[in-house]
């Protein structure tokens, strides 16, 4: 952290091109000139006519955008990848005994490791989940681990992602369209597959299925419907997997058992793949008003006769709070040390902490505790004197509702900008299944800041994205 | 894997809307020249109110507009967000439908009413007079066509298909029967004046509607005549328009649902009903009967099937 | 307890389960109800006098879980912090805020009237008993105020709706109970001034009125919803 040029994952300090993109370096040399421009514009084609859109909120009904796609692949080599998984993995297990530890008997907070308060005053905390036994144990199964990369050897997390995680459409989109777009690019490379998402989703589910279940379990995807931004993704995963695409009216709870109204009539369902937020889910238990969710499909999860897919409450372990007491929780739990790295959290409710960050405003990077997306945040070395004033003003106003990170030096690919490659900064976000394994997809999804210096990568702040490859020994 | 009800639900009314939307291009159009040709002081106007009697929009017309003249008439038929039935809302009815049950339709088929929906919601209403108007009827047609050669060509001959149809031919049937409905009294039996001017422009008209003015003389070689084309409209299997084209058509489509799912249900009963009425009869009888509660009873009949589809396959 | 019975459309095709509070449950749906929907429970149980101690049951979450501040739940700061560096043990803190939320709220008359006691039940209104002259405020609000100063002050503090027999009559009651290190959980009734005796009987427990209702509706469609809990 703190070097003055980011960590560029193509080439050397010294110009060389480092292992893992030697091919990609060769293939780029043999492109004819404009040969990308013509690749962006299919890839273009490509995306709008599989209709892989997302609605921009605000704007008007039926403006639907593409997420821009870059068509130089991020790679990642197999050794690199076998260490970050093994730290994925090691996360996710931990996180997993927290969730249980905390609906349980909370040994945590009984041995003084995290706050008691922290976890019981939460607003991302869930009574109603309390002594509830989820199958397998496992109350997220479906994670998307944010990490950025500093250095060769240097990768942080900057979120755990436990709630309904989305974009995983975009990496297996992303793949298709890669291979369509540049086939030779692929024969000469060994790229992990990540196609079989859909398949490992599928089982995951299944094996989380309750007790009482058959042979084959019935799996629905429970969307708030059409004009949700992922809309598109809950279709598409539940067409790949060959699962019940369902809104809440398509579901009802009678005896216990939560069933879909079909055209034959009622029938029994298993397990749900839930893209409701928790608030939204059930109008009897949570927000009462709630016209998207299925009244009592909570009480039937209780019951015991459905599996909710992710747990409601797992908010609670990846709340941006709690997040500074990952480590700490591996350690808890796993006995271990953790593998990836925490970004270092400065907490504005300790006087001293808060009287740092103010003045080291300019170097930082502020987030709201609750805010997603990009917004409520501020990049402190890209951002103007009157933004630093604004937020040193609003961290003096609500120290708690606040987290200050360093910033980080985004590690950087080339990116092809305006008929050109350059550099720009990128993330990751592998996707992780959790059910009678811990299945994580090889890749995931890398979006990148278009603009020049940027280190904000969300489509909804001009973000874009990469297909990501691992590379196969 | 069993499908929802709402799914169900959804591609019914999917092909009924792009049905829908086709109509109402044919009959706008239908009004436009007749209003054109008109030569009564006045004229012009009683016929695009004729036409919107026929498509139930008279009333809710009135509520808005003043005066019926081409300008407010086509923009209520075609853009007015305000009018269920207007071109504007049945094709975005129809590609909320299509969005909603994205997974139980075609590429194609999705490609088709995405396309026509982006385009068409793109025109500004003030661009669209005289020659345009006629070019943009004609392109919501083929928009229409598209789609159903799209679903043609490409889905699978299961349930999700036989709604599909259905819900075409029933919006199909009820407004051929509506237009007939409309201008029933030009069609009945008359003692003298025989084919008189007016006459044969309302035949035109009615013709028209149902694009059958061409293939009319195709199959009868003889000029307009009222019993025949109530004839052609209502009876004669070989026109797809016709009530009994259109009554076999969901038949067919219904027994495809009896047999996937093994057993008849109300609506297949309603059905029997519904072909009661256009088969083993003839013109004669029909004009005995009375020609305006016969195409009534259709109406009713037809309305009856869906409401019984509805409630036999679990839509909501 | 010696018998207890739950009697209503669906019942025997109830869902049942165990919510988060340890709190017995039926979840009934009903696809297409006639006008009103009557629930009828019934039951006979044997009460004993323990001073308010009920220990710690088996099958609950744990007690800390009862610290969660919540929105329904709350006590202005004047009202706990004089006991903020008390010295006393829990038992007579608790028993000393039970007094201060009397005062607060208002007490119990003194002549001996018959008095039908109101709970708040969440979604579930409680019958309105408008008496002349008596507008002291439900129990629920006893409750809740007496559950966030104890909390404010660290000490685990639950709601609890259930009956309480006054003069050979019973009612929806509502009171709280607090956790004592020693003898586990003890009831406190703010609004009789009491701790439970005999006459009072346990239905369901939560962190306040909303989380522990005796009855939760929802409207599947357009309806009216009235629902009423009345103790008969």
């Amino acid at each position: 952290m703190g070097e003055n040029t980011p960590f560029d994952e193509m080439y050397n300090a010294d110009g060389s091109v480092r292992e893992p993109y030697r091919a990609l370096s060769e293939w780029l040399g043999e492109q004819p000139e404009k040969g990308l421009a013509l690749m962006q514009a299919d890839a273009e084609a490509i995306f709008r006519k599989l209709g892989i859109t997302f609605a921009v909120y605000g704007s008007e009904e039926g403006t639907e955008k593409v997420i821009p796609f870059d068509v130089i692949p991020r790679i990642i080599a197999a050794n690199e990848w076998r260490k970050l998984s093994r730290g994925i993995e090691q996360r996710v297990k931990a996180l997993n005994a927290f969730l249980y530890d905390i609906y349980h008997r909370q040994e945590i907070l009984k041995a003084g490791r995290i706050p008691e308060k922290l976890i019981l005053n939460n607003a991302a905390f869930c009574p109603q989940m309390m002594g509830l036994e989820p199958a397998r144990g496992v109350y997220a199964h479906i994670i998307g681990v944010d990490i950025v990369r500093v250095g060769p050897d240097e990768f942080y997390v900057l979120e755990d992602n436990l709630r309904t995680p989305s974009g995983v459409s975009y990496m297996l989109e992303d793949r298709e369209a890669m291979m369509m777009l540049a086939p030779d690019l692929f024969q000469r490379s060994k790229v992990a597959p990540v196609e079989t998402y859909p398949e490992n989703l599928r089982r995951t589910l299944e094996s989380v299925a309750p007790a009482g279940a058959g042979r084959n379990p019935v799996i629905a995807v429970l969307t708030p419907g059409i004009y949700n931004s992922a809309y598109f993704e809950h279709s598409f995963l539940a067409d790949q997997m060959g699962a019940q695409l369902c809104e809440g009216q398509d579901l009802f709870v009678d005896g216990g058992k939560v069933y879909m109204r079909t055209t034959t009539g009622p029938e029994r369902v298993d397990v749900i793949y839930r893209r409701i937020d928790d608030d939204y889910l059930d109008p009897l238990t949570f927000k009462p008003d709630s016209m998207l969710g299925v009244p009592g499909i909570f009480d039937a999860y209780r019951a015991g006769n459905v599996t909710l897919v992710n747990a409601p409450g797992t908010g609670i372990a990846d709340d941006k709070a709690v997040y500074t007491y990952v480590p700490e929780i591996i350690e808890f739990y796993l006995g271990e040390k953790a593998l990836l790295n925490n970004v270092p959290t400065y907490n504005c409710t300790d006087v001293d902490q808060r009287a740092w960050v103010l003045e080291n405003i300019a170097e930082l990077v502020v987030k709201e505790v609750h805010g997603s997306g990009g917004y409520g945040m501020m990049v402190g070395p890209t951002s103007t004197k009157a933004q630093h004033e604004e937020f040193k003003k609003k961290i003096i106003a609500r120290p708690d509702n606040y987290i200050v990170q360093p910033t980080l030096a985004l590690s950087t690919c080339p990116t092809h900008i305006n008929n050109d490659v350059a550099p720009r900064h990128v993330d990751l976000r592998p996707y992780v299944l959790v059910g009678d394994e811990v299945r994580i997809t090889p890749g995931g999804l890398t979006r990148v800041a278009l603009k020049k210096g940027s280190l904000v990568v969300n489509s909804s702040q001009g973000g874009g994205t990469k297909d990501t490859w691992v590379l196969e020994d | 894997m069993r499908m929802l009800g709402r799914t169900a639900q959804n591609l019914f009314w999917l092909s009924r809307y792009v049905e829908r939307a086709e109509n109402m291009a044919r009959l706008l159009e239908v009004g436009y020249r007749m209003s054109l040709t008109s030569r009564r002081e006045g004229g012009a106007s009683e016929h695009l109110i004729s036409m919107l009697q026929a498509a139930e929009m008279d009333e809710a017309f009135a509520e808005r507009h003043e005066v019926a003249d081409v300008d407010t008439v086509a923009y209520f038929m075609m853009f007015d967000p305000a009018n269920p039935s207007s071109v504007y809302s049945c094709l975005q009815a129809a590609r909320t439908n299509a969005r909603s049950v994205r997974t139980a339709i075609t590429t194609d088929m999705w490609e088709s009413m995405n396309g026509a929906w982006l385009e068409f919601s793109q025109i500004k209403p003030r661009d669209v007079r005289g020659a345009k108007l006629l070019g943009l009827l004609q392109w919501v047609r083929q928009r229409s066509h598209e789609f159903r050669g799209a679903l043609l060509g490409t889905i699978l001959r299961d349930d999700g298909f036989a709604f599909l149809q259905a819900g075409n031919f029933v919006e199909r049937a009820d407004n051929t029967a509506r237009i007939l409905d409309m201008k029933y009294y030009v069609l009945l039996p008359r003692s003298s004046l025989v084919g008189g001017e007016i006459d044969i422009q309302q035949w035109t008209l009615i013709l028209r509607a149902a694009s059958a003015h061409r293939s009319y003389g195709h199959v009868y070689h003889d000029r307009y005549k009222a019993h025949n084309i109530a004839d052609f409209l209502i009876l004669r299997t070989e026109m797809p328009r016709s009530l009994i084209y259109c009554a076999h058509f969901v038949r067919d489509n219904l027994n495809l649902l009896a047999k996937l799912y093994g057993r008849r249900e109300a609506c297949h009963d309603a059905m029997d009903d519904l072909l009661k009425l256009v088969e083993g009869t003839n013109m004669d009888q029909i004009f005995t009967h009375g020609l305006h509660e016969f195409l009534n009873d259709f109406i009713d009949g037809n309305n009856r099937v869906t409401d019984t589809l509805s409630a036999s396959y679990n839509f909501y | 307890m010696e018998s207890w019975s739950v009697e209503g459309p669906g019942i025997g095709n109830a869902g049942r389960f165990t919510d988060g509070f340890g709190n017995a449950a039926h979840l009934v749906n009903q696809l297409r109800p006639e006008g009103e929907i009557n629930i009828h429970v019934r039951g006979e149980v044997t009460t004993r006098d323990s001073h308010g101690v009920l220990g710690r049951p088996s099958g609950e979450p744990v007690p800390a879980l009862y610290r969660r501040l919540t929105e329904a739940a709350k006590a202005p700061e004047a009202l706990y912090e004089p006991f903020r560096n008390a010295k006393e043990n829990r038992l007579s803190i608790c028993h000393a805020l039970m007094a201060r939320v009397g005062e607060e709220l208002g007490l119990p008359e003194e002549p001996k009237a018959p008095q039908q006691m109101q709970a708040n039940g969440g979604q579930a209104q409680v019958q309105e008993v408008a008496e002349a002259g008596e507008p002291r405020p439900p129990a629920a609000d006893y409750a809740h105020l007496f559950i966030g100063a104890a909390r404010a002050l660290d000490i685990p503090a639950r709601y609890v709706v259930g009956y309480r027999l006054v003069d050979g009559e019973d009612g929806l009651h509502a009171w709280a109970e607090a956790l004592d290190e020693g003898l586990g959980w003890v009831g406190f009734d703010p609004h009789a001034q009491i701790c439970p005796t005999e006459s009072y009987v346990r239905l369901a427990i939560g962190l306040d009125a909303e989380t522990a209702p005796t009855l939760r509706t929802v409207p599947l469609a357009e309806v009216v919803q009235v629902a009423k809990v009345s103790a008969v």
